[in-house]
């Protein structure tokens, strides 16, 4: 029984790396769901898919690149490239589907190119995508120094259009929730995943990367066309930047040169997660899926946590792609054959047992980093959760009475790294006061675009509607903490939130944008 | 017929010398700021010491010139260290925590005080220097013991080492008001002080290379790691010294870096500079599979490459156009480089062909 | 008659020169439909080469191949698999990562509706296995969890299956195979020679040359030394043409005398006692004495090397002791080795001797260094007088002491490699195959300073495939067979008796 087990495993090795991660996503999730609330509304994790739409894209493009044994590094670049030549031609008043058309076109090109330096030039991908990225992100200064925004009408239904899951719908309404959905880019990227999947495992082409990520040189005396496979792996991750730079740029709703840095190593790390090997060959697209969902509930996690710095992330993420590497080493050596699995096993103890002692050391080393400096230096005996600022509660009734003073926003801001207690106020005749307890500001606005600022929250953000609900948790420490009350024409509203969460509504988001362009800057709290 | 075999002979050596094409380089391109930019060249004195646009070339140049040292180490053996970045913000904010920490602390306070430090200056940079030691040592075991490949090991600290030094400076920017601290980065004796540490790192790198056997060892195993193997070379120790090595010129430069701006700043301190550094030991022609290298020709390559962005910012070119720029100045770097352009070269000077 | 028209192949007169070598000069090659006919030869005869010509791989100077009675030129692997010439080399040129119906199909894999018609490629590909090599195996396993034996009747079948060959080149398939495993392989190759394929077979395993060719062709040093009926030529005869005396060799070495002093100090300096590695080398004894040479007899692949490695330190043991003056080694290593005064002149001088773009004197001085470690750097002055020393005493011909390694030709590099190891001023020399690819000449010289050494109290191990090299040099041989050490003799011993002891058995 037990040889049976064991056979069962030896003979689907390959499926482990790949498993591994789902049950890894959906354990963490699992898990975090029992002792935090907000994890348990479904919208939530749903909303891991909306914000990490534009990953997954990236990620399944790059699956293959890596499949095939090499590495793109310019993802982001054409990530960028793409926000801000959307938002400057849209600006310019092109058509929105021409636009889509041409960077689709761009972004192609560019990997063409790209794949034509390390094919035909033979230079390493990694330094011929280098310069690909550094390349894109130069253009985007050339075109305009400064972020463009994006207000086309076809964009913003693109990015905000609501999905709603067929039978979800009726769940919810029988529960008396909102129904959850998902957005356009979520679908999008669905389907290339599909595409992808098929592409992989069902086409010649998919097969070929394969094998030249396994063995380039025999690929090659097999007779494949590699030239050609590996020029479309990379005109086909190019394809896949600038998707995924279309569905961040209607995240962000504009375009600028600086977005997403480091995104690549996000990408690489998602894909590493999802089980393929760094060395090619060897995983599956589905994988990167779970990578993504690794990924995104790693950060979600820590966000609700709040007492973590969300830079555990990076860690996180670091140490995974570690044990991930480990285990593919591990597994990659045992290979089929006497001879190699003699030779294996002669490594293979040794090495087992250096991979303890390497992880071992890492945690020492990561942790002997981080506390030594705080041992050194006086500590308040602090304790995690009064390491953060300590945020007070809102002040509600004052800015309730704000309100009843005439004002049509009441703005109360907290937290975030300076640990700052701002409160602002809008009056009708466009007059904005602020007040940090210190100091006082005050300013004089156009009370048209006032006027127009509200009608726009009310009708198209939807204040007023059951979408925006207080979503307040503990705030991370570089995070505000937002309460906001808005009346207009006979309605009145208050909700709270927090930044950088998957839990703030976007009409929230949006709201809280437009009405920082009005507030004037308050001077740092001594 | 004894000449032209004479000036054939002389110009071979001149070209097969690793110094040469980055000294071309670092020559044309000031050749080109000679003829475009007015007063490229003007330096003055003001106080004893110099200033002027190539004073400033050569002290902004420091930061990529030292990683470039302890690149050239670890290319030279065959590999790739991409966590320099990552280890520069590390040690950058183990040094900030150690002058200010008041990030710690649920205060925030304000340091203003140019003369307050939490531990002595000597211990600051010890312990700096220490942790980035560390995470070199870190590097070269991935590397050398259990096998793993340059490029993916040190990915992992490259993605995980910013968030420890983050997770250091409790997600702060540090301010860092010590008055001696700026001194590294911005002190001036007649020359910027940095220069001084380059020059100081380069002399010591050297001495330690090529007084040594270490040197030859390195280039031996980068060449042949077998037959380096076969005659007694600990190739294994090699490898890892050079990663630990890498980590320390790292952690110097974060160092410098951070007193440059005042500040360790764990989210931009050193990005990108990983491939700056890569691209100089590019251009100072130590091949990236491994051998023979030059420390000084390298130091030349990260000159050209901040000559580059200098002549491009003193031109009014908007300064990340610049990217763009480098990627130009990438390729073409790649394809000077190649072995044939490099024979054509070669082969101008001497007519005969070789049997 | 015109025989070349019943030829299934026939390669005349070819002649292919590399820069400094002739690789193959004026060699006849033929082949008949369903024979296997194999290819022997010790290193540097010019069985690759010639397999190269034969499939496109380089271009012959001047030669004739024909196929089917017609003139052929192939112009690459590719072209020359579409003319129905197949390889099978020894690493395996197939995707370990893919399962094995997709190896055979890769590339021509059935489609339905416009994707992969999955179920149909495990039917082809089964059924391509059993049609082809009569055998059954589940063909959707990663190829990587097959052992190598099945490995390569994988890549035979798609070999086979792609262009329906009419000549399949296998290129030493045994050297990882178990005697089951080769049996396995053989009953493969006879069902291909039932369908009348026509096999050349190269392999260095006599045994196996006498169990399943037909006939068999001897290559020596780029030359044709014959073919033969494999009924009419008994193994010893066999042996003696690869490696035996050959004429023209002989009355340029017998007029270079060799004179040594024989005289065998009885002290032991290095014991082998059931030394033994895995796969590598069967347990066996052997004593070194200061002042002698030591010759290992035996063919390629019969555990010279590996025997070489483990003495040295370079392969760790996995059973026996070594024994060094007396005191058991613990330390398995080369910069242990050297530390004890042992030396290791390898045999792949490009892959584990030279460091090429090192100069001569670093090349020279690198063991040494080595020996000192890190920090006691020798004086560059130190260096050059050492590298001159040997350059002088082994009359290297190089322009300078500074002149990259890589730019001397073989038998310099060759000695460049003794030099560095002679510096280490070792007690035992270990030199495999140190006169393989230098000139008559040279070859004598170094015949010479190692007899010399062995007068000034050195103990030498002197391994060669050149029989005749072996008998001139050494005061004992130690025969090898088939990764086992089977015999001992003393240096009178005659050609003929080693000869039989490398034959084993006539079978």
């Amino acid at each position: 029984m037990m040889e049976r087990a064991s056979n069962f495993i030896s003979n689907n090795r390959r499926y482990i790396p790949v498993l591994a991660t789902a049950i890894l996503a959906f354990s963490a999730y699992g898990i975090g769901a029992i002792y935090f609330e907000g994890l348990r509304n479904p919208q939530v994790f749903l909303n891991l898919f909306r914000n990490s739409s534009y990953l997954l894209i990236s990620a399944i493009g790059m699956t293959f690149v890596i499949l095939s044994g090499g590495i793109d590094l310019s993802v982001s670049g054409i990530v960028v490239l793409t926000t801000v030549v959307s938002a400057a031609l849209l600006r310019a008043g092109w058509n929105p589907w021409a636009v889509i058309l041409l960077v689709i076109a761009m972004g192609m090109t560019m990997g063409v190119v790209m794949g034509s330096f390390i094919v035909y030039l033979k230079v390493q991908p990694f330094i011929a995508t280098l310069a690909g990225m550094w390349f894109a992100r130069g253009m985007c200064f050339f075109i305009s120094d400064n972020a463009i925004e994006i207000n086309h009408p076809t964009f913003k239904i693109l990015g905000q259009t609501r999905l709603l899951i067929p039978g979800l719908k009726e769940l919810a309404d029988k529960q008396g929730i909102p129904a959850p959905y998902i957005s356009i880019p979520v679908v999008v990227g669905f389907v290339i995943l599909i595409a992808a999947v098929f592409l992989a495992h069902f086409t010649r082409f998919g097969r070929t990367v394969y094998a030249i990520g396994g063995n380039q040189q025999s690929a090659r005396l097999m007779g494949l066309p590699v030239n050609r496979t590996l020029l479309l792996v990379y005109t086909f991750n190019g394809f896949c930047s600038v998707m995924a730079g279309l569905a961040f740029a209607l995240f962000v709703s504009s375009g600028h040169g600086l977005y997403a840095p480091g995104f690549e190593l996000d990408v690489i790390a998602s894909v590493v997660i999802g089980g393929t090997l760094l060395t090619g060959g060897s995983g599956y697209v589905i994988g990167t899926l779970f990578g993504v969902m690794v990924l995104a509930i790693t950060q979600a996690l820590i966000q609700f946590i709040g007492s973590l710095s969300s830079w555990w992330t990076k860690i996180v993420i670091g140490v995974l792609m570690l044990i991930f590497i480990g285990v593919q080493a591990w597994l990659t050596n045992r290979k089929g054959g006497r001879r190699a699995s003699l030779d294996a096993q002669a490594y293979r103890r040794p090495r087992q047992r250096l991979a303890l002692v390497a992880g071992v050391l890492l945690t020492i080393i990561v942790l002997a980093i981080i506390f030594i400096p705080r041992l050194i230096t006086p500590s308040a005996g602090s304790t995690p959760v009064s390491d953060q600022c300590e945020v007070k509660p809102f002040r509600k009734d004052e800015a309730a009475s704000l309100i009843a003073d005439g004002a049509v926003v009441a703005y109360h801001r907290l937290a975030g790294p300076n640990c700052i207690d701002e409160m602002y106020a809008i009056y009708p005749d466009g007059r904005v006061v602020g007040d940090n307890g210190t100091s006082q500001v005050e300013a004089n606005k156009d009370p048209a675009a006032l006027t127009s600022m509200l009608m726009t929250i009310r009708d198209e953000y939807g204040w007023f509607t059951d979408e925006i609900v207080d979503t307040y948790h503990v705030p991370c420490r570089q995070c505000y903490a937002h309460y906001v009350i808005i009346v207009h024409d006979g309605q009145e509203k208050g909700t709270t939130a927090v930044d950088g969460g998957v839990s703030m509504p976007p009409g929230y988001g949006y709201t809280l944008a437009v009405i920082r362009n009005f507030l004037p800057v308050m001077p740092p709290a001594p | 017929m004894n000449k032209p075999a004479n000036f054939s002979r002389t110009w071979k050596k001149i070209t097969e010398n690793r110094i040469f094409f980055p000294l071309v380089l670092f020559l044309l391109i000031l050749f080109f700021d000679f003829l475009f930019i007015p007063g490229f060249f003007n330096i003055e004195n003001r106080d004893g010491n110099l200033y002027g646009s190539l004073i400033d070339i050569l002290r902004n140049g420091s930061v990529v010139s030292l990683l470039a040292i302890g690149m050239t180490l670890v290319i030279a053996t065959g590999g790739i260290d991409l966590s320099v970045g990552a280890v520069m913000a590390i040690s950058a904010s183990v040094a900030g925590i150690l002058m200010n920490p008041s990030a710690l602390k649920n205060e925030v306070f304000f340091v203003t005080d140019p003369t307050y430090t939490f531990q002595p200056l000597w211990v600051v940079i010890c312990v700096a220097l220490f942790v980035a030691i560390l995470c070199g040592l870190w590097n070269g075991m991935l590397v050398a013991y259990m096998k793993i490949q340059p490029m993916v090991a040190t990915l992992i600290l490259m993605i995980a080492g910013r968030g420890i030094a983050q997770l250091i400076t409790n997600g702060l920017r540090v301010q860092i008001t010590y008055r001696p601290f700026s001194v590294i980065g911005q002190g001036w004796f007649i020359l910027p002080f940095s220069l001084y540490i380059v020059l100081f790192m380069l002399l010591a790198t050297w001495l330690f290379t090529r007084r040594t056997a270490i040197g030859m060892f390195i280039e031996s195993v980068g060449i042949n790691f077998r037959s380096s193997f076969f005659s007694g070379v600990k190739e294994k120790n090699i490898k890892l010294l050079v990663y630990i090595i890498c980590g320390l010129t790292a952690g110097i430069a974060g160092l410098v870096a951070s007193s440059n701006i005042r500040t360790s700043d764990a989210n931009n301190i050193g990005l990108f500079t990983e491939l700056d550094a890569i691209l100089a030991v590019v251009i100072g022609g130590t091949s990236m599979s491994g051998g023979r290298f030059s420390l000084v020709a390298s130091v030349i390559g990260a000159m050209v490459m901040q000559a580059v962005t200098q002549s491009m910012y003193a031109i009014g070119v908007p300064a990340f156009a610049l990217q763009a720029i480098k990627a130009v100045v990438v390729i073409l770097v790649i394809l000077l480089f190649s072995e044939q352009a490099r024979n054509f070269i070669r082969s101008l000077g001497s007519k005969k062909q070789e049997v | 008659m015109s025989e070349s028209n019943d030829y299934l192949l026939a390669m005349e007169g070819i002649c292919k020169a590399f820069p400094g070598v002739q690789a193959l000069d004026t060699v006849d090659f033929s082949l008949n439909r369903g024979e296997i006919h194999c290819l022997v030869g010790e290193n540097g005869a010019g069985k690759s080469t010639l397999i190269k010509v034969l499939t496109g791989v380089d271009r012959p100077e001047a030669g004739k191949i024909s196929l089917d009675g017609k003139e052929i030129h192939p112009r690459s692997p590719q072209h020359a698999q579409s003319l129905g010439i197949s390889t099978v080399y020894q690493e395996i040129n197939l995707c370990p990562n893919l399962n094995v119906a997709e190896n055979i199909l890769l590339g021509r894999e059935p489609h339905k509706g416009g994707r992969i018609d999955w179920p149909k490629t495990k039917i082809l590909a089964a059924e391509a296995l059993k049609r082809i090599l009569d055998i059954g195996i589940d063909v959707t396993k990663p190829l990587s969890t097959y052992t190598v034996a099945i490995q390569q009747m994988v890549a035979i079948a798609r070999a086979i299956d792609i262009t329906s060959a009419k000549i399949l080149i296998l290129d030493e398939p045994t050297s990882s195979l178990d005697a089951n495993e080769t049996q396995q392989l053989f009953k493969a190759m006879r069902k291909l020679k039932e369908d009348g394929v026509g096999i050349i077979f190269i392999t260095h395993f006599i045994s196996q040359v006498y169990d399943i060719s037909d006939r068999i062709t001897v290559l020596r040093n780029g030359k044709l030394v014959g073919t033969y009926e494999t009924d009419s030529i008994t193994r010893v005869e066999l042996i003696a043409k690869m490696i035996g005396r050959s004429l023209s060799d002989l009355d340029e070495m017998s007029s270079i005398k060799l004179e040594s002093s024989k005289q065998i100090k009885s002290e032991v300096l290095l014991k082998a006692i059931k030394l033994g590695r895995i796969e590598s080398i069967n347990p066996f004894n052997l004593e070194l004495h200061s002042g002698e040479v030591v010759g290992l007899a035996g063919l390629l692949g019969s555990g010279r090397s590996e025997i070489a490695r483990v003495l040295f330190g370079a392969d760790r043991p996995d059973t026996g002791v070594i024994e060094f003056n007396g005191k058991a080694v613990t330390d398995h290593s080369p910069l242990g080795a050297i530390k004890r005064g042992i030396a290791l002149c390898p045999e792949d001088r490009k892959a584990e001797g030279i460091v090429d773009d090192l100069t001569v004197r670093e090349n020279i001085i690198l063991a040494m260094q080595a020996n000192n470690g890190w920090f006691h750097y020798l004086r560059l002055q130190e260096q050059y007088a050492i590298a001159d020393k040997y350059i002088e005493m082994l009359n290297i011909a190089t322009p300078s002491a500074d002149q990259p390694v890589k730019n001397l030709s073989g038998g310099n590099q060759q000695k460049v490699i003794l030099a560095r190891w002679l510096a280490t001023k070792p007690q035992v020399l270990i030199l495999d195959e140190p006169t393989r690819g230098i000139d008559v000449g040279t070859k004598a010289e170094i015949q010479k300073l190692v007899l010399e050494l062995a007068d000034e109290g050195m103990s030498c191990v002197f391994i060669s495939s050149e029989l005749e090299e072996v008998l001139r040099t050494s005061h004992r041989i130690a025969v090898l067979r088939e990764r086992e050490k089977v015999a001992e003799f003393s240096g009178e011993v005659d050609e003929h008796t080693i000869m039989q002891a490398i034959a084993g058995s006539e079978s």
